[in-house]
């Protein structure tokens, strides 16, 4: 985890005008933020805006980061999800909602169903399997509902705590603990019709 | 999700310690009582497979790698500074000796800034739509770029020029409606572009050029339209008027 003191110095050089203290803060940050962009949006190229949108919303109100309020790594979360929000209502999740088959990525290459059922014929290469598996369960992400797609972004792709999901969400421990559960088990299900299709 | 209480939970609670069975933090009699719920209920004992289910699922989504060129974007979006620039700035970068290094450093220091926002999408496409419409309007005021070299900057000839392009843009814009001045602009484009044709032996030499192509294209779109031009309407400017300079000229120009 960070280092709050280090952290903190950083932020003060960057509001000072120090460029270089800043582009350590992206260095530091921009691969969590490309992440969960990604995840959210579920397109490389919206990832890559929005990510950008993130660190200039970051930029601009670096001064009212208050290191006794929490840690750097929930702020800058709290700014993204909250611009993963209004980009939401912006698309209305038309291009979300599309079908797992048609779920094209540049980070896992995207097969047609009826490719994965050939595979099972074929020898399984564990690599190429892992990553259809890794496409297809993306895919399915991307059909959850924001609320429960955020909550399962943050706990189980980036580990984050009850609790400082629970500040970036503006909801209780238990809403965050309830959505969850709720993320997870959809997901399962969705998985589970796409694979009983195939089957 | 039915509130039934089962082994002396209720869903409820069942819903917030699932989140804790699964890292592991129940125990005692709390783990008793969650377990025989989760057996017993017809609605919990499903979510507790599927949410375990879901949570494997999740494991095989790795972290991803960002595009490369990111970290560049967003310093270019925020600062105006690209990376390499701020290595420049690094203290420990060895200083710049040479007066060509010291002069290059401060003329990219200048430039990168605006260079970066010009560089971005958004910004490329406004400068990109400013351009066109200021060397439309100079095309039209009948501004050549040749004759820039030669503008004198005496108050009468200021003035003699103002009042020259202001007479013709109010002809221009007295004589003609709408979709004549497009159509005109059209055939103007044209006849601009015919005589400043290049001699034969340097039309080769253009052949090689691709820069050239984009133009030859457009010119063809233009020819047409010119099919379709009704050209009663439309008033002839004497030739010597027409502006000589068209915008994709002018935009190679510069
Ligand atoms: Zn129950």
């Amino acid at each position: 985890m960070e280092d709050v003191q280090v952290v903190a110095m950083l932020v003060r050089r960057c509001i000072a005008g120090d460029a270089a203290a800043w582009e350590e803060i992206v260095q530091n940050y921009n691969r969590r933020i490309y992440n969960i962009c990604y995840r959210f949006a579920g397109s490389a190229d919206d990832a890559q805006d929005l990510t950008q949108e993130v660190f200039i919303k970051i930029y601009r109100t670096l001064s009212s980061y208050d290191t006794h309020k929490g840690a750097f790594a929930t702020w800058i979360t709290t700014i993204t999800r909250n611009l993963l929000v209004d980009h939401f209502r912006k698309t209305k999740q038309d291009r979300m909602t599309d079908s797992l088959d048609a779920a094209p990525s540049d980070h896992e290459d995207a097969h047609p169903l009826s490719d994965r059922i050939e595979d099972k014929s074929a020898p399984p290469d564990s690599r190429v399997r892992s990553r259809q598996v890794g496409e297809t369960v993306h895919a399915a992400l991307a059909k959850l509902s924001p609320e429960l797609r955020e909550a399962v972004i943050l706990r189980d792709l980036q580990d984050m705590d009850y609790r400082d999901i629970a500040t970036a969400l503006r909801v209780p421990e238990g809403t965050v603990k309830s959505r969850i559960n709720r993320g997870r088990a959809e997901l399962a299900r969705l998985l589970q019709r796409t694979y009983r299709q195939v089957m | 999700m039915p509130e039934q209480p089962s082994h002396g939970m209720q869903c409820h609670e069942f819903d917030i310690l699932l989140a804790d069975a699964f890292d592991g933090i129940l125990s005692g009699s709390q783990l008793d009582r969650f377990q025989a719920h989760a057996r017993a209920c017809p609605a919990c004992g499903p979510l507790f497979a599927d949410a375990e289910a879901g949570r494997n699922w999740l494991k095989s989504l790795t972290e991803v790698e960002p595009p490369a060129g990111l970290v560049e974007n967003i310093l270019a979006s925020t600062t105006g500074i690209a990376t390499s620039h701020l290595r420049h700035l690094a203290p420990s970068t060895r200083p710049l000796t040479s007066w060509l290094e010291r002069l290059q450093a401060s003329i990219a220091g200048l430039v990168d800034p605006i260079w970066g926002t010009v560089r971005q999408p958004r910004f490329a496409m406004s400068f990109g739509m400013a351009f066109f419409s200021l060397s439309a309007v100079l095309s039209i005021a009948g501004v050549k770029p040749a004759d820039v070299r030669q503008v004198s900057l005496r108050p009468a000839a200021i003035r003699h020029a103002y009042y020259n392009t202001q007479a013709r843009v109010i002809r221009y814009y007295e004589n003609i409606r709408f979709v004549y001045e497009v159509e005109s602009r059209v055939r103007e484009f044209k006849r601009a572009t015919t005589p400043a044709e290049p001699a034969p032996e340097k039309q080769k030499e253009r052949k090689n050029d691709t820069s050239g192509e984009p133009e030859q294209k457009q010119e063809r779109n233009y020819s047409q339209s010119d099919n379709h031009l009704i050209l009663a309407g439309a008033p002839l400017a004497p030739s010597d008027d027409l502006p000589v300079v068209s915008v994709t000229t002018y935009r190679r120009f510069v």
